[in-house]
């Protein structure tokens, strides 16, 4: 009889989650597309302008990358709720709030990476300066994880409620508030030539305060959630 | 004395000791808050001189600003209700939490509106993206996030054990949005003018100020009272104690 | 075995859950020891699921006591050692059976003593090891949640309807994982409002009264 080690739960559950979402590829692209949706939609809204396109570019990209994300964000625990799986996993002789990481890590690599690899296009149909790329690259690397975490944790809250979207809207908003403040000012920085490490420092750090804890909240927040 | 202290809060956590307690103490915090709020506002509104800047328009702080300090301050005890809720299980610290909520969030509401008001005559226009009341808007989606998840449980104490847990997240949460709302303001070199301007503000507006503050805390209690009340009525309803006022006030 | 006959795997005392300050089920006193087990009955509604919530650890105890091994019930004291399988099976329906088995024993541990295509093999599901749960049927999908049972290490089972969708074959499958594994020293608690066919002895019975 062997006891699962810690790695190899971590590995199995990075394991499964992303094998789940590649069997389920179709909706992993549903983000992404609506991404492309919102960005073609403003030029058609606004005019196409270049100097006010330039202008908004970094800005609607990012916030069109989090409302992407929050479409994303209501599955995270969603079917292993309705299956049970997560009650496994709450059972199981492993730490949940590592499990619940590497569920999130998932669900970032699966839902946000391919919105952060499609952002350099989003930004180039809006004519962001290619000088300001890196930036909006190194924004959107540091804040789409914050926001995987932060909207775990919400996630989790409203784990054991009928599924509500908008609930889960009016919940982040208040957390995105800053992230998006900071991403989008090291964008705007970038763009006028300005240092933007500042503001990319703080969202790392922030990152890094997050990962720490965001988990261990994740996990509080399920137990409240399924107490019952 | 430090040992009847937690006892006497121990008695009074117990749903009927607080109930008869809450049901002492609203007419007596009402009575204070409606005198109070009779005498700032009179004190405000005719006494105080008008600013030699501003006019009349000012007398909105009267409001407004008790107000905004009350939308913090019901978040606060929130906040801590909310961790006494979910560390000790306490039945009263759940119920002391979710409802401050929609009184905070009326008061953040207020704040809201006056600013906004008051913003028409000052900045020529009726919102402006000005750090503080940027910072009263996140805090008013802060306090309907918390109502909304409370609401979204079948199960009331669970759902109030929820909200508990956001209301922590956004205590942590409203510093660091303020100071990067201050950041992005100075970023945007949004000159906007500082509501506080006055820096020393004549004793003549600030005592109204002073009591208008008082009233609202006044009426906060007095509210929280009569909610808390209700509520534990409706969480307690097959309990002894709750049958026994019923029947109480049944037969007169 | 011997220390664990002295004390019992898993005792109640006066133990009782409310929802919404209503007690769900009367005040329970029970004791199970290994190598035994217990029929949980009770009508629809007299709060047997929410009984093995309980002892599973999914949910908190209202009133009363719970002791695992002597000592008051612990989460990391008995992690790993409880097996609950609820009405949710815990199963992905985009993975086959075999996936889904990797996955829990990556999380839950495994026996040695047997392979993986041994337990396919043995709950009836050779040759559908790699098929996706959701082209199963109900029981097919039952018999891949039970393939757990075998695999994984635990002394205590707690088992929600387990003869649910379960064909004449799956009942006696059911009976047969139960017999072994009381054999072997293991406890199990089954809650079921049909007729269980478990030959090991008389089983202990617990009466739900809401």
């Amino acid at each position: 009889m062997s006891r699962a080690s810690l790695p190899r739960a971590c590995a199995a559950m990075l394991r499964r989650d992303l094998l789940l979402a590649w069997r389920r590829r179709g909706d992993l692209a549903m983000p992404v597309l609506y991404a492309v949706i919102v960005v073609v939609l403003f030029p058609f809204a606004l005019g196409p302008d270049l100097a006010l396109l330039q202008r908004i570019a970094g800005g609607v990209v990012l916030v069109t990358v989090l409302l992407a994300m929050l479409l994303a964000l209501d599955a995270m625990f969603a079917s292993d709720i309705e299956d049970g799986s997560l009650e496994q996993l709450v059972l199981a002789p492993q730490p949940l709030a590592l499990m619940l990481g590497m569920k999130i890590l998932a669900h970032w690599l699966a839902t946000a990476l391919p919105l952060v690899v499609i952002a350099p296009l989003l930004a180039g149909m809006l004519h962001l300066p290619t000088t300001a790329i890196p930036a909006l690259l190194l924004a959107l690397l540091l804040a789409t994880p914050l926001l995987s975490l932060l909207g775990a944790v919400l996630v989790a809250l409203t784990a054991g409620t009928r599924r509500s979207g908008m609930l889960l809207a009016l919940m982040l908003l208040p957390l995105c508030v800053p992230v998006v403040i900071f991403a989008a000012g090291a964008v705007a920085a970038a763009q006028e030539g300005l240092p933007w490490f500042a503001p990319v420092a703080w969202l790392g750090a922030a990152l890094i305060l997050c990962v720490v804890l965001a988990p261990l909240a994740c996990a509080a927040a399920l137990r409240i959630a399924l107490d019952a | 004395m430090s040992k009847w202290i937690p006892l006497w809060l121990h008695k009074l956590g117990s749903p009927p000791t607080f109930y008869r307690f809450a049901g002492a103490v609203r007419p007596w915090a009402m009575g204070l808050a409606l005198l109070a709020g009779a005498i700032g506002l009179y004190g405000g509104l005719v006494l105080a001189p008008a600013d030699y800047q501003q006019g009349d328009a000012y007398r909105i702080i009267f409001i407004h600003v008790p107000s905004a300090w009350m939308s913090m301050f019901v978040y606060a005890v929130m906040g801590v209700s909310g961790f006494m809720a979910l560390v000790w299980r306490m039945k009263l610290a759940e119920v002391v939490a979710m409802e401050s909520a929609p009184i905070g969030a009326a008061f953040t509401f207020i704040t809201l509106v006056t600013g906004s008001l008051w913003g028409k005559p000052m900045w020529g226009t009726w919102w402006t993206w000005d750090a503080r009341l940027t910072s009263e808007l996140v805090l008013l989606f802060l306090y309907l996030g918390v109502i909304g998840l409370y609401h979204a449980f079948e199960d009331r104490r669970q759902g109030a054990r929820a909200a508990s847990f956001l209301a922590i997240i956004g205590v942590i949460n409203v510093p660091i949005v303020h100071y990067s709302v201050v950041w992005w303001n100075t970023l945007h070199q949004g000159s906007t003018v500082n509501v506080f301007g006055h820096s020393k503000m004549a004793w003549d507006m600030l005592w109204p100020l002073l009591v208008m503050t008082l009233a609202t805390k006044a009426y906060y209690a007095a509210s929280l009272c009569r909610r808390a009340r209700t509520d534990l009525l409706a969480l307690e309803g097959g309990k002894d104690w709750v049958r026994q006022i019923a029947e109480a006030e049944a037969t007169p | 075995m011997t220390a664990a006959t002295s004390v019992p795997l898993l005792e109640a005392h006066r133990l009782s859950f409310h929802r919404q300050d209503e007690p769900v089920f009367a005040p329970l006193d029970f004791r199970l020891n290994a190598g035994e087990l217990a029929l949980v009955e009770g009508d629809n509604g007299s709060g047997k699921t929410t009984l093995l919530r309980l002892l599973a650890g999914l949910l908190h105890a209202s009133e009363g006591r719970l002791l695992w091994r002597g000592a008051p019930w612990q989460r990391d004291a008995c992690a790993g050692e409880i097996l609950f399988l609820g009405h949710q099976l815990g199963q992905k329906l985009e993975l086959g059976p075999r996936e889904n088995l990797v996955f829990a024993t990556g999380l839950h541990g495994r026996r040695d003593d047997i392979t993986v295509d041994a337990v396919l093999d043995e709950v009836g599901l050779a040759g559908y090891g790699d098929e996706p749960l959701r082209r199963l049927s109900a029981g097919q999908k039952k018999r891949a949640a039970l393939a757990r049972l075998l695999l994984q290490p635990a002394a205590l089972w707690l088992l929600d309807e387990p003869y649910a969708n379960l064909d004449r074959h799956g009942i006696a499958l059911v009976n047969r994982l139960l017999e072994r594994h009381v054999a072997a020293g293991g406890a199990v608690l089954v809650s079921s409002h049909g007729a269980v066919g478990f030959h090991g002895g008389e089983p202990q019975r617990i009466r739900m009264h809401a």
